[in-house]
């Protein structure tokens, strides 16, 4: 097969630490983030720049899907390859669905517990009330995803298309990229989205635009070998990367001061807003580009830190992503609700934060030590 | 030992700064600008005969909920939540009519077949930021609203029109005010209520609450607090004519 010389210079050996780290801190930031007027979601990168947690997230998944299938395709065809993929998207359907009755279920739990309206009130709003049996229909098919569970339908989208375009991404990477590009301006120029339920409504993370991340992910992970190619204009680049992202905490720090927000003029403004994050606005994609190229260059393969001992729990995390991802989504739900009905507190915001991290690393322990080895890589 | 210092460090450099604004802003409004300029007859006189009070709620993504945690913080669900409230034994309905991305051509268009099966006394018509944002013509941004509030009428409701959101994206443009102003002079043109977003928010602004409070990060869509707060103020907006005298102050009444 003729894409075997070329798959060949995906990085084999050893596993990069950075991916489980930047993964497990942004699985992390992800759970801080969803609960509501968090006050621990103030160490989240989304209150210093344009994007968040699910660009890391979403890269790291484009970049992990190539190493977990390139080589098995090498090796075993295509064929392999494309059942891997898709025994995957089943885990993550599977996943989706289970974490969707456990979501709503504990809302429901709470709303018989507690007798409280407003979370009765809640399920009929996010479409539940109304006809119970058609939004069943429509969360399998992906369309009805209450608030918080939209992560993992845009990750089932992209990974189904992902065995088509994957002999071509080992071949040719860069036209991969640029139809990817191609396929993002589209999306945005013409408006194009997902449909969703209930009628009207469109997917929160426009699969067609938030593609290109996971792309850029993916061919990056290609061209790795290669990237020291773009060594020649370190410099030069991180220079651009710091003055993008010091404008970038510059806007981001004038909402929380209004005097600060004085300072930024009308016409800067008219071209910054709205930073929309459906379609992966071009200042998300930006900022998270220029704050990658940053942490390529602050932290190697072997940076030293990859392996304090007290940031263990973060890589366990994201080395059991897709788990963790869903028990933090749950349980974000289990701290808002803590918050909103029991306690809502500093101190409740800080000790369910805390209690929430801290059951997620036990778990990704528990799922570490249940497999005997470090987990294999899946995206 | 290592770790439990790291701990302690973090939730120190955290709480620190977030304690100061978590004392919480106040959802406050001047009296002046909850008149929303209008008696609000038929909902008054539903509310005060029928102890109904059906509402639709027109609108763009701030209707619809865009940039809030949940659709029960988006304004017409708090809306119902106040209403529901300060006037017991009143059966409350908002029925949200929200679509993002729309301005007042395309809610023109489905007026009739989202307000007529609703049998609505009223109709809050969020309107006129997307209108802004994509430069529609001032006339032509007039006659929708007119056409709109005609075909409305036609089906018995009354109107509060709801202007433009003060946020980062709206404040940058050079003409939102002229939109507002439209607004204003066809709710008095047309005999509707105006409901004044666009300064109340920008009163919050001034005194001082940053963007972060009420703005969700996208610089354009209201977060939480400033969907619940506007949903609060409009009710109260409301009450000042609605709610029966009878009502006042005894929560039994009405039933």
């Amino acid at each position: 097969m003729p894409w075997r010389s070329v798959a060949l210079s995906v990085p084999l050996s050893g596993r990069d630490l950075r991916l489980d780290f930047f993964r497990g801190l942004a699985l992390w930031f992800i759970f801080l983030d969803h609960i509501p007027q968090n006050a621990l979601s103030w160490v989240t990168v989304r209150n210093y720049g344009f994007s968040d947690a699910t660009e890391i997230f979403v890269f790291i998944s484009g970049y992990t899907a190539v190493i977990a299938y390139s080589r098995m395709m090498t090796r075993e065809g295509w064929l392999r390859a494309a059942s891997r993929i898709y025994r995957r998207v089943w885990q993550l359907y599977v996943a989706h669905i289970l974490l969707f009755v456990f979501f709503t279920a504990q809302i429901a739990y709470f709303s018989f517990a507690r007798n409280t309206t407003e979370l009765i009130e809640e399920m009929q709003l996010m479409g539940l009330g109304t006809n119970p049996y058609r939004a069943i229909v429509e969360a399998v098919l992906l369309k009805f995803r209450p608030a918080n569970l939209d992560v993992l339908p845009l990750y089932i989208v992209l990974l189904a298309v992902f065995p088509v375009v994957l002999p071509v991404l080992l071949r040719r990477p860069l036209a991969v990229l640029a139809a990817s590009l191609g396929l993002y301006g589209a999306a945005l120029h013409f408006g194009w989205n997902l449909p969703g339920y209930p009628e009207d409504k469109v997917w929160f993370f426009n699969p067609m635009a938030w593609q290109a991340i996971f792309y850029t992910g993916a061919v990056l992970a290609v061209l790795a070998p290669k990237l020291t190619w773009f060594d020649r204009w370190r410099w030069p680049l991180a220079v651009l990367a710091v003055l993008y992202l010091l404008l970038a905490g510059l806007v981001a720090l004038s909402w929380h001061d209004t005097a600060l927000s004085e300072l930024i003029p009308d016409w800067l403004s008219r071209q910054i807003y709205p930073i929309d994050k459906t379609n992966l606005d071009i200042l998300r994609f930006v900022h998270f580009v220029a704050l990658a190229w940053l942490v390529r260059l602050a932290v190697p393969p072997d940076a030293a830190f990859l392996k304090w001992r007290f940031l263990t729990p973060i890589r366990r995390c994201g080395e059991h992503s897709l788990q963790i991802f869903c028990l933090g989504t749950f349980l974000s739900l289990t701290a808002e609700i803590v918050v909103a009905y029991f306690d809502d507190s500093i101190g409740s915001q800080v000790a369910v934060s805390v209690a929430g991290i801290a059951i997620m690393s036990l778990v990704a322990y528990g799922a570490a030590w249940f497999k005997g080895k470090p987990a294999r890589r899946e995206p | 030992m290592k770790f439990g210092t790291f701990v302690a460090a973090l939730v120190v450099a955290v709480v620190a700064p977030s304690v100061t604004s978590f004392a919480g802003p106040d959802c406050r409004a001047s009296r002046e600008l909850l008149d929303l300029g209008h008696p609000l007859t038929v909902a008054r006189e539903a509310v005060a005969k029928d102890h109904e009070l059906r509402i639709v709620a027109m609108g763009s993504s701030s209707t619809q909920g865009y940039g809030t945690t949940s659709p029960q913080f988006a304004y017409p669900a708090q809306l119902k939540l106040h209403l529901e409230k300060a006037m017991p034994g009143v059966s409350v309905h908002v029925i949200n009519k929200g679509i993002g991305g729309q301005d007042a051509e395309e809610m023109t268009e489905r007026m009739k077949s989202d307000v007529q099966p609703a049998h609505a006394q009223l109709v809050i018509w969020q309107v006129g930021t997307n209108s802004a944002i994509r430069h529609t013509p001032l006339d032509l941004f007039s006659r929708k609203l007119r056409a709109g509030i005609d075909i409305g009428r036609s089906l018995g409701a009354e109107f509060i029109l709801m202007n433009l959101q003060y946020v980062p994206a709206v404040v940058a443009l050079p003409d939102e005010q002229d939109y507002a102003h439209v607004m204003a002079q066809v709710a008095k043109e047309k005999g509707a209520g105006l409901f004044n977003r666009l300064s109340i928010m920008k009163a919050w602004y001034n005194d001082g609450m940053p963007y972060s409070q009420f703005v969700y990060n996208d610089g354009l869509h209201l977060n939480d607090f400033g969907q619940k707060c506007i949903g609060k103020l409009l009710s109260q907006a409301i009450l000042r004519t609605v709610k029966p005298s009878q009502l006042t102050g005894d929560p039994k009444a009405g039933n």
